[in-house]
């Protein structure tokens, strides 16, 4: 206990500088400006601010990321209840209800029980890091390479079950993902591999500029045959602070959404999706009078949203113990970290306890920041929503340009999304959803790393992946996720929960 | 994901089977990309299980992905009740995402001055509303704000004035 709370005081000691504060602000600040824009999620935001990052030193730098990501995130969720359009996946339940909440001239009260509630799962997701960071980084280190292939089979094998749409489809497009990121020069061998006689492909692609093809552009494009039918909402906001009437309504929900939403967090292959649908779907099952869900509860704003930022913050988790990004915002994290010469991993808590503590406390300042500025700015945001989508999307396309052109000062990049933006226009209209594809092509690299490895400690022989407990115990829960997900009686279940 | 493709009942016509456009546009294209993929690593070694090659990976993966890519084909032809294409929006393509070309060929002959106005132009044609005099005023103010803050608030090393005139049309990559 007590080397816990020496650890959390080493990381407010450095989040706590001037300097660091400053760049978690602004970090915060841009990121919910960005987040807010309808459209543009977490991903597109992060993958488009990165460059920002690039003059800070590793510490401040991660911090500043930390701080836009969370602002996306409470963005993404300001946009889903001022307009009825949800930002991204995570934010689509808060729709449900807080836009309704909105309709009624409480929009105020919405926005205020997501902050708060936000705020209370930050609290408590930060605590859960910092107390299971220093024991799973040492259960890390038991680890062989076939116990980390099997992991990240697992991670796979989830994304296929999370994914909507067709199983099939699903697969395959997680292969694609792998064989994308094979493209470049392999490691052990230094041929170079699906390049064509390109230099420039040598390095092998980037994944921030297929993020940003793929869920930037491509959605941009997918906006404008949307007719325009965003309404910013005309009722008042009316007041922010809730009541003890609402306080005492939604502090079960909270209290039930935070729990939820840490403990699908930890889940490899992106199990933070499942947070708020999940929360959602208790509430309205532990509900008094269930019909009042989707005409405005603020239990249903409540829970999610505390489930859907209890997750954001322990999908940390996978990412800083073991070095396994569970989803695309922790790859994108993967790739700043990469930048500033710092590989994720089990390594980083004993090698630099600074940069690894200070970004735990980080984000929980970044949390407290949110709840702080954002309230008062909710005001800005609505006149923000009201610039039609005529003029919204070409500045979207161009910050996205500068954004990706200045990772590393090249036109090619920029024309990379473009090709990308096409694929990821392809995949939707085929009824691939393109989720899956980045998780592939995220963990590719480390999987043929981790299996080349493993094959040749066992000389060759598979057996290896079943003889060692991890590896055996991973592969076989793998092995029951897929064959639930096959299951047509649990498809279905999976099939209306999202669609509630 | 706001686009979910609409159930419609499946067209019965005697010349083209094809119960599902979707499924069987999607098996094409994983057929084309598994192709690209044996294509780029056919040169490459196999190798054994004991001695991993640099090919093993791509040329399996490619060969998975080509297996789906049949299986969704037969399934265009053969299931009941398939979805139908959404149709696409040629002109929200063409625009947006020659945008960005236009932007990776002029930022660096012609500066972010240039290069900036030329895409948000550009890329406003996308939508059929966009006015001529609102979308000027919006370009000219953008520009500024974007050239403000990335290069001067910021300090992104981004190329603001133009290199040199005339301009070489290769100098862009």
């Amino acid at each position: 206990m007590t080397e816990l709370t020496d650890n959390l005081a080493l990381g407010f000691a450095t989040a706590l500088t001037l300097k660091n504060l400053g760049l978690c602000f602004l970090g915060c600040m841009i990121g919910s400006l960005i987040g807010v824009l309808p459209g543009v999620g977490p991903i597109a935001t992060i993958a488009m601010l990165l460059p920002l990052t690039f003059g800070v030193d590793p510490v401040g730098a991660l911090i500043m990321l930390a701080g836009i990501y969370y602002g996306a995130q409470y963005g993404g969720s300001t946009t889903a209840i001022l307009v009825n359009i949800p930002g991204e996946a995570t934010s689509v339940v808060t729709v449900l209800d807080g836009h309704q909440m909105a309709k009624q001239g409480h929009a105020g009260i919405a926005l205020g029980i997501c902050a708060i509630g936000s705020f209370i799962a930050g609290t408590v997701a930060t605590l859960i890091i910092a107390a299971l960071g220093a024991p799973l980084t040492k259960m890390a280190l038991l680890f062989g390479p076939a116990d980390y292939f099997s992991l990240m089979v697992l991670g796979l094998v989830f994304a296929v079950v999370l994914a909507r749409g067709s199983v099939p489809k699903a697969i395959a497009i997680i292969l694609v993902g792998l064989l994308l990121s094979t493209v470049g020069i392999d490691i052990e061998t230094g041929e170079e591999r699906l390049t064509y006689g390109f230099n420039e492909l040598a390095d092998g692609l980037s994944f921030a500029v297929a993020a940003m093809g793929i869920f930037g552009f491509a959605e941009i494009i997918r906006n404008l045959e949307v007719k325009e039918t965003r309404e910013v909402v005309q009722a008042p906001i009316g007041r922010l602070l809730p009541g003890a009437k609402e306080l005492r309504q939604s502090a079960a929900p909270i209290a039930r959404g935070t729990l939820l939403g840490s403990l699908l967090g930890l889940l490899p292959g992106n199990g933070a999706v499942l947070g708020p649908f999940a929360s959602y779907t208790l509430e309205k099952k532990l509900a008094a009078e269930p019909e009042r869900f989707g005409q405005g509860a603020i239990e249903g704003v409540a829970g999610p949203e505390s489930a859907n930022n209890a997750g954001a913050q322990t999908s940390f988790i996978p990412l800083l113990t073991l070095g396994i990004p569970p989803n695309a915002v922790m790859a994108l994290m993967v790739g700043a970290m990469t930048i500033h010469g710092i590989v994720p991993g089990p390594q980083v808590i004993s090698h630099q306890p600074a940069l690894f503590w200070g970004m735990i406390a980080s984000m929980w300042i970044g949390n407290l920041m949110l709840l702080i500025i954002n309230l008062p700015l909710i005001g800005l945001w609505v006149r923000l929503l009201k610039v039609p989508y005529r003029l919204m999307f070409p500045a979207i396309v161009v910050f996205c340009c500068i954004g990706i052109y200045s990772i590393n000062n090249s036109g090619l990049e920029v024309f990379m999304v473009a090709v990308f933006g096409l694929f990821g226009y392809m995949l939707v209209k085929f009824g691939f959803e393109p989720a899956p594809l980045l998780l592939g092509f995220v963990l590719g690299k480390l999987m043929e790393e981790k299996l080349r490895q493993a094959l040749v400690i066992s000389r060759g022989s598979f057996m290896t992946f079943f003889d060692r407990p991890i590896s055996a115990i991973l592969l076989a829960l793998a092995l029951a996720l897929a064959v639930i997900a096959v299951l047509p009686t649990i498809r279905k279940s999976r099939d209306t929960v999202f669609q509630e | 994901m706001r686009s979910t493709p609409q159930h419609s009942p499946s067209r019965t016509s005697k010349r083209l089977p094809i119960r599902s456009p979707q499924d069987l546009a999607g098996g094409v294209l994983l057929l084309a990309i598994a192709a690209l993929g044996l294509i780029g690593s056919w040169h490459l070694d196999f190798g054994q299980f004991g001695g991993v090659g640099s090919g093993m990976v791509p040329k399996a993966v490619s060969v998975m992905i080509a297996g789906f890519g049949i299986g969704l084909i037969v399934q265009g032809f053969l299931s009941s009740g398939g979805e139908q294409m959404a149709p696409w929006s040629f002109r929200g393509l063409f625009f947006v995402l020659g945008a960005a070309l236009l932007f990776a060929w002029t930022i660096r002959p012609l500066g972010l001055i240039f290069a900036g106005p030329i895409a948000i132009v550009f890329a406003s044609l996308a939508d059929r509303t966009t006015r001529p005099l609102e979308i000027g005023i919006f370009t000219i103010a953008l520009t500024a704000f974007c050239i403000g803050l990335f290069s001067f608030v910021l300090r992104l090393p981004i190329p603001v004035l133009p290199s040199s005139l005339p301009y070489p049309l290769d100098a862009i990559f």
